[in-house]
């Protein structure tokens, strides 16, 4: 049996399945066998005991995770929650069983709350390991701290990722995506991991399976020697087949940048420097960070994007109302009908920031996505004084138009992220939806395609600015569909560089065309692949 | 004595969550210091309940007292500023 998914990761690994499932008797409501009073002092010292051995568990881990493990675990030492469960004690119910009544209490309590909200499986699961505890159940996950364990799981919670030690080789999951809990700490901790894999639960117990994260699959029975290989790129040409620049939030981004290969800064995102900004900087203000920024920036061209708020990413000085729907609600330069002033001021405090460094700089603006939004940002511009405007492309509804933007523009950048959200009507975050936000994805690569060819018509650049080129495969197949840069993180400058050094461009055609040939993701990404090994 | 109240605006994109809240608590704690927080609706949570401070529910944009009635082993104007930047740390 094979299973595929999102890989993450790059070393392949082979272990046994370790499922993890919590015995439905831990949750089960149960009646007392003791003395209300008994029953809270049990409560109490299991609360204590158990809250001592996770921050125990969790001391080697990272630090986010502590600090989140830690914020969950004084929630439920708080007195107030066994003051909570006591009137459930009274009436006869056993200790666990009235900490998790009085967990449900509360998590009514705080509706809405979508912070909370999503740390009540974590709770819920912390409150099962105090349950085992007093009910002499196994408790947790018990990874055994010998052997090569994979761990299977639905999704995985911080409480659950902090309990691994060296015996967990693997892990595989049937939810999260690219971006997900397991998958970030899955890199940040060396394991090779599979997301997204459907059927995993199916695995069973004990079984040796092969984790191959360069091949997004997980194999049963599977050895080590059929693992798809990594490809090291080795740089032939002094210089990259197309420009690769950073993306950066501020000044310290910035210095980080210039000491990458990276030739300028393809997104600097201004909205990072005024997440905690509660009055409206004054231009001067704006002009003094921006100039900052782009006098530490790397050498080359230096890409500015206005302000990218909305519901979700507040800025608190242009009050944006609570939204049902963030992503398709007013952010970005939709922004403008409200605060047009700030968007004049932001404009005039780049150009003062352009004049006093003298660097090369190109101004565009996000979440754009009809014409006249196209020629109003032009116009703003030329308003301020900025020569080189350009859009981000992130909105499906742009595609199709960018004909009809004919002199207005002098470069576009496409968002992947975004575009793929948008593309596919798939939230980012969404635990089940990682699959359809897989960058390798035909119909996104396909639109991308169309995107650079719209803009080799109308004779402008066209760059990717998204996570998605950061994978230097992808780097490569952008290049060959006439991408003319790529722009990421300063961490990953470096080995997409390498990667698009070590090919030429009728390779890199070669490898586009692979992709845009494929039906499915996982088949275009193997496509390509195979040419580099 | 009377207390110390230093009314502040979250800007903390989540509001007011688990996380800073945990610190909170650990803070006061150590310093041995009574405070409590008012939200603008007037509800109050002492800074030493996770599950009070919570239930206020305060979200992005929205003022914040936070009263500090003694600041045991820290003072009340840095104790009062030291929340103020766990609550808007984000």
């Amino acid at each position: 049996m094979e299973l595929t998914g999102i890989g993450v990761g790059s070393h392949a690994a082979v272990g046994d399945v370790f499922l993890l499932t919590t015995s439905d008797e831990v949750f089960e409501h149960r009646k007392s066998t003791h003395t209300p009073s008994e029953e809270a002092s049990i409560l109490g010292t299991a609360i204590a005991t158990t809250a001592a051995t996770i921050r125990d568990e969790a001391s080697s881990g990272d630090a986010t995770t502590q600090e989140i493990l830690d914020a969950l675990l004084i929630i439920l030492e708080d007195p107030e929650l066994q003051e909570m469960a006591r009137p459930h004690l009274e009436s006869g119910a056993d200790a666990p069983t009235g900490l998790f009544r009085a967990l449900d209490e509360f998590a009514e309590l705080m509706g809405d709350d979508e912070d909370f909200q999503s740390r009540v499986a974590d709770l819920r699961g912390i409150a099962a390991r105090i349950s085992a505890w007093i009910r002499g159940l196994a408790a947790g996950p018990g990874i055994p701290a010998e052997g090569s364990w994979i761990v299977v799981a639905e999704d995985l919670t911080p409480l659950e990722t902090s309990q691994f030690g060296d015996s967990v080789v693997g892990v595989i999951t049937e939810l999260g995506g690219p971006t997900s809990h397991t998958a970030i700490i899955c890199r940040a901790l060396g394991i090779p991991a599979l997301v997204s894999a459907t059927g995993a639960m199916t695995l069973e117990q004990g079984s040796s399976v092969l984790m191959d994260p360069e091949g997004n699959r997980a194999v049963v029975g599977g050895e080590l020697s059929s693992a798809t290989t990594a490809i090291s790129f080795i740089a032939s040409a002094d210089a990259p087949l197309i420009t690769v620049r950073a993306n950066i939030g501020g000044l310290a981004d910035a210095e980080k940048a210039a000491e990458t290969a990276a030739r300028g800064v393809g997104l600097f995102r201004t909205e990072v420097l005024h997440l905690s900004s509660s009055t409206m900087p004054s231009v001067e203000e704006q002009a003094t960070l921006y100039t900052e920024v782009l006098k530490a920036a790397p050498a080359g061209k230096i890409i500015i994007r206005t302000i990218d708020a909305g519901s979700d990413k507040p800025v608190p000085f242009l009050s944006i109302p609570r939204e049902d729907n963030p992503a398709l609600g007013v952010r970005g330069f939709r922004l403008t009908a409200e605060h047009l002033d700030f968007q004049r001021s932001q404009l005039t405090a780049i150009a003062q920031a352009i004049n006093a460094t003298g660097r090369d700089v190109g101004v565009m603006a996000p979440m754009v996505s009809t014409v006249s939004e196209v020629r109003e940002f032009a116009a703003l511009c030329d308003d301020a004084g900025i020569t080189q405007v350009g859009i981000m492309i992130e909105t499906p509804a742009i595609v199709p138009v960018m004909a009809d933007l004919e002199g207005l523009l002098s470069f576009v950048s496409i968002g992947t992220n975004d575009l793929s959200q948008y593309l596919f009507a798939a939230d980012r975050m969404h635990p089940h939806l990682g699959a359809l936000n897989d960058p390798w994805q035909p119909g996104l690569l396909r639109t991308v395609a169309a995107i650079a060819e719209s803009a080799r018509k109308l004779k402008i650049p066209a760059g990717v600015c998204g996570e998605s080129a950061a994978n230097p495969l992808l780097s490569i197949v952008f290049a060959g569909l006439g991408i003319d840069s790529v722009s990421v993180a300063p961490s990953a400058v470096d080995a997409v560089s390498t990667a698009l050094s070590a090919v030429d461009s009728t390779t890199a055609t070669k490898a586009a065309k692979r992709a845009l040939a494929a039906s499915t993701p996982n088949d275009a990404e193997a496509a390509v692949r195979a040419l580099f090994s | 004595m009377s207390a110390l109240v230093h009314t502040i605006t979250v800007t903390d994109p989540i509001g007011l969550h688990a996380r800073p809240v945990g610190q909170i608590v650990t803070l006061v704690r150590e310093k041995g210091a009574t405070v409590t927080l008012r939200s603008a609706s007037g509800a109050e949570g002492l800074a030493t309940s996770a599950l009070k401070m919570l239930a206020l529910k305060v979200k992005t944009g929205e003022t914040l007292a936070i009263v500090v009635e003694s600041a045991g082993s820290s003072d009340p104007d840095t104790l009062a500023h030291d929340i103020e930047r766990l609550i808007n740390q984000g």
